[in-house]
């Protein structure tokens, strides 16, 4: 009886203790902010490790896809809401899990309009190599929710040299 | 021996020869045995059976042989054995994670495996012909594998310069440069900047004693309980510049006695008008007129300030110059309206720029930080120190050079210290055995030593001077990661040749346009030819791309151009002589030699280009998506309102062609345009004019509405 009511004491101290502190500062995972690994977007708790072509992936992404497949960049405001047709969340398996490597590599490289979807997505072709390309993708394939299933016949990304 | 007994052995000594025949035998098959156990001979027998479970097998085993492989690249002294065991590195089906190890692919990365062999990047031993020997440390190998977490150091090895694909390694770098590690080490391919802390020459005229003596206790920092730095009681995951020193009581009273003490050069008070005063002093809106005041000359840009919204209280603002949130309670108020009038009277070297302030702005500043940027209790936890003794002003002399505070602070009769710590140029190729571990319990290898060098100095050594600092984990792996990139002259001449040296920019601003770059401190934010800061847009082609009266417009009275960016340029108050030699500057000097200003005449396009031109960019391309033309539009590219007045026909041309070959790393896609399509694109830009009047009020509610 008396250890549980002193039990029950340092739980009820542990607890005022906690709330005392108000005005707490939110500090955001510093893994949230590491080189080889990311947050999964809808759970922070979740860290998805990424290898290396995937972190080239996302270091690519945070350069030039964030400001419109996101809705929160490293600058504060996204672009998305001003974007007819609204992108897609990079994130988003639900629209990007069916399509091919080869439908979003095409995508990528030669622009929204060339594969009959928005012209607001511009081709990066001339400005990112395969091999950056298909880092994006193994990137996107890396923290999609629900997760990523590759075909049976994953045709490989590698690249031949 | 009777003679039929010769020739017959006794039955003990033939069962004897049988035995040690036998024993003999066997003795011999061991070594057979083990050869034919070696670890590297299961390991390719492994995978000859792995391969066969694989649709390619042929292809697995066509280069396939019983004995080691190696590559050797004699000129870089390079003997790997590591694709003895790692046989599918060059498989393009192996890749992904399924694929056990040894076997799987190598990821695909700019140096080949035939060229460059492995312990390039990956260190280990390379003629190895056993794991622990290849990838640990053993007494006769001392080299262990780089962890994959960490090799992006091996880049850096090579590499001096910053690459895009190792964003690990170049913050490391930036924060060993940001943290002044090179007050105290000589780091590789670092410089020492003239300037590392502020020069403390007229410290007394600034700071009180109890000030110093409370910021030496604690650097605007401290630890709390949970092991949070917070900043003047504002929790914050930057470290700051000045790292914590460990000092004891009566050293925070011998320095902090001695610095209040430095006056050589007494502030000479500036006196604000008197009837400026009168008419403000009075005026209840004098504190939120400052406010104003502060926001407008966006200070915000260099320094932050704790803000707190909805029960959360975060930094907002940059950190280019000092947290500012209770700078009230810290600086004198003659120093203050002093300082603010000239910095660089105070300070030669400070990157804060000289501003055009009138008596008004001065006033209603000051009088804002003083009655805002305060904090009663900051100092109430100093105990009452009086006036500083003689003895605690000698001991505080001497303590300065003994705790190595000249490394990074310059007091005239006082020489810097350089190299106060231990040279760190080639620390990441030294060897467990070159290590001082101490008593400490922490792991034998190089990189478990670096972290518990930064994060407690005194684990490793009691006898310590190194300050200790607290950097976030991810921040301390940067750090990490770029010391173990500094390993000093390669090893080989051929590895020699291989480095990819770091550019030292060193951009001389000449003449009149010297004077204004050093009174605006232009180059702290924005880049010229490579030197500079990274803040704002690189301004090497400035004088291509900008028309010469919209520069001057823009330095007077300066817009937002990219509307996702909170910082902005700040308002200088320049006169038009001032703004004028910039923009004629810019344009003499800061020009792209691909960009011809004479490839286009404005003249020669047509309204029917600039129809067509319309057409592409608002159906066939959308450029709207990131670009901003009246109110509607995205903002990932700068808005283009006023392109027509901003931007040289040459340069839209030459930018459209080829944006990177412009401006490197511009995140603008390079298109495939027709030439006509360009000329037309071209010819509709140029039509985009904004008036005067609409910029100023574009300006004044950029100021207004940025809280």
């Amino acid at each position: 009886m008396n250890s549980r009511l002193r039990t029950l004491l340092v739980i009820a101290c542990l607890v005022l203790a906690g709330c005392s502190r108000e005005n707490r500062v939110v500090k955001s995972d510093p893994l949230a902010k590491a080189y080889d690994s990311e947050v999964d977007w809808n759970d922070p708790q979740h860290i998805i490790p990424l290898s290396y072509e995937q972190a080239q992936g996302k270091r690519i992404f945070y350069q030039q896809c964030v400001w419109c497949h996101a809705d929160a960049t490293p600058a504060g405001p996204s672009n998305r809401s001003n974007v007819t047709p609204s992108p897609p969340l990079m994130n988003d398996g639900s629209i990007l899990n069916p399509e091919t490597d080869e439908n979003i590599q095409n995508t990528i490289a030669l622009g929204g309009s060339a594969v009959g979807k928005s012209a607001m997505m511009p081709p990066y072709g001339k400005m990112l190599s395969k091999d950056e390309i298909r880092s994006v993708i193994a990137y996107i394939r890396a923290i999609a929710t629900p997760p990523y299933q590759p075909p049976a016949n994953a045709a490989s990304a590698y690249s031949e040299k | 021996m009777p003679a039929e007994n010769m020739g017959r052995v006794p039955r003990s000594l033939r069962l004897a020869l049988a035995v040690s025949s036998a024993a003999l035998l066997v003795a011999l098959a061991i070594s057979p045995m083990k050869d034919l156990r070696r670890e590297w001979k299961l390991y390719k027998r492994d995978y000859t059976r792995f391969a066969q479970t694989r649709p390619d097998t042929k292809r697995l085993l066509a280069d396939s042989h019983p004995g080691i492989d190696q590559i050797w690249i004699p000129e870089m002294g390079v003997v790997d054995r590591c694709t003895t065991c790692h046989q599918g590195i060059s498989q393009s089906s192996l890749a992904g994670a399924s694929v056990p190890q040894p076997f799987r692919a190598h990821p695909p990365i700019p140096h080949h495996v035939q060229e460059w062999g492995c312990v390039v990047c990956h260190r280990g031993q390379g003629p190895a012909t056993e794991l622990a020997e290849a990838h640990e440390t053993t007494l006769a190998w001392e080299q262990p594998i780089l962890p994959i977490h960490f090799i992006q150091g091996a880049c850096g090895s090579c590499h001096r310069e910053d690459l895009p694909q190792t964003p690990q390694l170049n913050r490391g770098r930036e924060l060993l440069a940001n943290l002044n590690c090179t007050g105290c080490h000589r780091l590789q391919d670092m410089d020492r900047p003239q300037m590392l802390g502020p020069d403390l020459t007229n410290v007394g005229t600034k700071l009180s004693r109890e000030w110093i003596y409370k910021w030496l206790k604690e650097p605007r920092t401290l630890t709390d309980a949970d092991g949070n730095v917070t900043v003047d009681g504002v929790e914050n995951e930057d470290e700051p510049r000045m790292p914590w020193f460990r000092l004891t009581e009566d050293e925070l009273r011998a320095l902090s006695a001695y610095l209040s003490t430095l006056r050589s050069k007494p502030v000479e008070a500036y006196k604000i008008s008197p009837a400026v005063v009168a008419s403000w002093s009075k005026n209840p809106a004098l504190v939120e007129q400052g406010e104003l005041r502060f926001r407008q000359m966006f200070c915000s840009t260099c320094h932050s300030l704790a803000v707190t919204r909805g029960g959360e209280t975060k930094l907002v603002g940059g950190d280019i110059g000092p947290e500012l949130t209770k700078v009230g309670t810290k600086v004198k108020p003659d120093w203050l309206v002093a300082w603010l009038r000239d910095p660089h009277g105070y300070l030669p070297h400070s990157k804060m720029p000289r501003y055009g302030w009138s008596d008004e702005d001065l006033f209603q500043v000051t009088q804002y930080i003083e009655t805002k940027l305060t904090d009663p209790d900051l100092l109430k936890s100093v105990p009452d120190l009086g006036a500083p003794a003689d003895a605690e002003i000698q001991a505080g002399r001497r303590l300065f050079s003994e705790k190595g505070c000249a490394g990074c602070h310059a007091i005239e009769g006082v020489g810097l210290q350089k190299d106060f710590g231990p040279d760190l140029s080639a620390l990441g190729g030294k060897n467990v055995s070159q290590l001082e571990f101490g008593t400490s319990k922490i792991p034998r290898n190089l990189i478990s030593y670096i972290q518990a060098k930064i994060t407690n100095p005194l684990s490793v050594n009691p006898a310590a001077r190194m300050p200790q600092y607290n950097l976030t984990p991810v921040d301390l792996d940067a750090v990490t990661t770029a010391l173990l990139g500094m390993t000093g002259t390669p090893a080989t001449s051929g590895m020699e040749k291989l480095l990819v040296p770091k550019r030292h920019a060193a951009f001389q601003a000449a003449g009149e346009f010297g004077k204004v770059y050093e009174r605006y401190k232009c180059y702290v934010c924005h880049q010229f030819n490579g030197d500079g800061g990274t803040l704002a847009p690189d301004l090497s082609y400035e004088g291509s791309r900008a028309n010469r009266q919209w520069l001057i417009q823009f330095l007077r009275n300066p817009q937002t151009l990219r509307p996702t960016l909170v910082l902005r340029m700040p308002q200088f108050n320049m006169s038009e002589q001032e703004a004028a030699t910039v923009a004629d500057y810019f344009g003499m000097v800061l020009q792209n030699p691909d960009v011809n200003p004479a490839s286009v005449n404005r003249q020669d396009l047509s309204p029917q280009q600039a129809a067509l031109g319309k057409q592409l960019y608002d159906v066939k391309y959308q450029c709207q998506a990131c670009h901003t033309i009246g109110s509607t539009g995205g903002y990932v590219g700068p808005s283009l309102n006023d392109a027509g007045n901003w931007l040289t026909a040459a340069w839209i041309e030459a930018w459209l062609q080829n944006p990177q070959a412009l401006v490197p790393g511009t995140i603008e896609p390079r298109r495939a345009f027709t030439p006509d399509e360009i000329k037309a694109l071209t010819a509709y830009l140029l039509t985009l004019k904004q008036s005067p009047a609409a910029t100023r009020a574009a300006h004044a509610g950029a100021a207004g509405g940025q809280k």
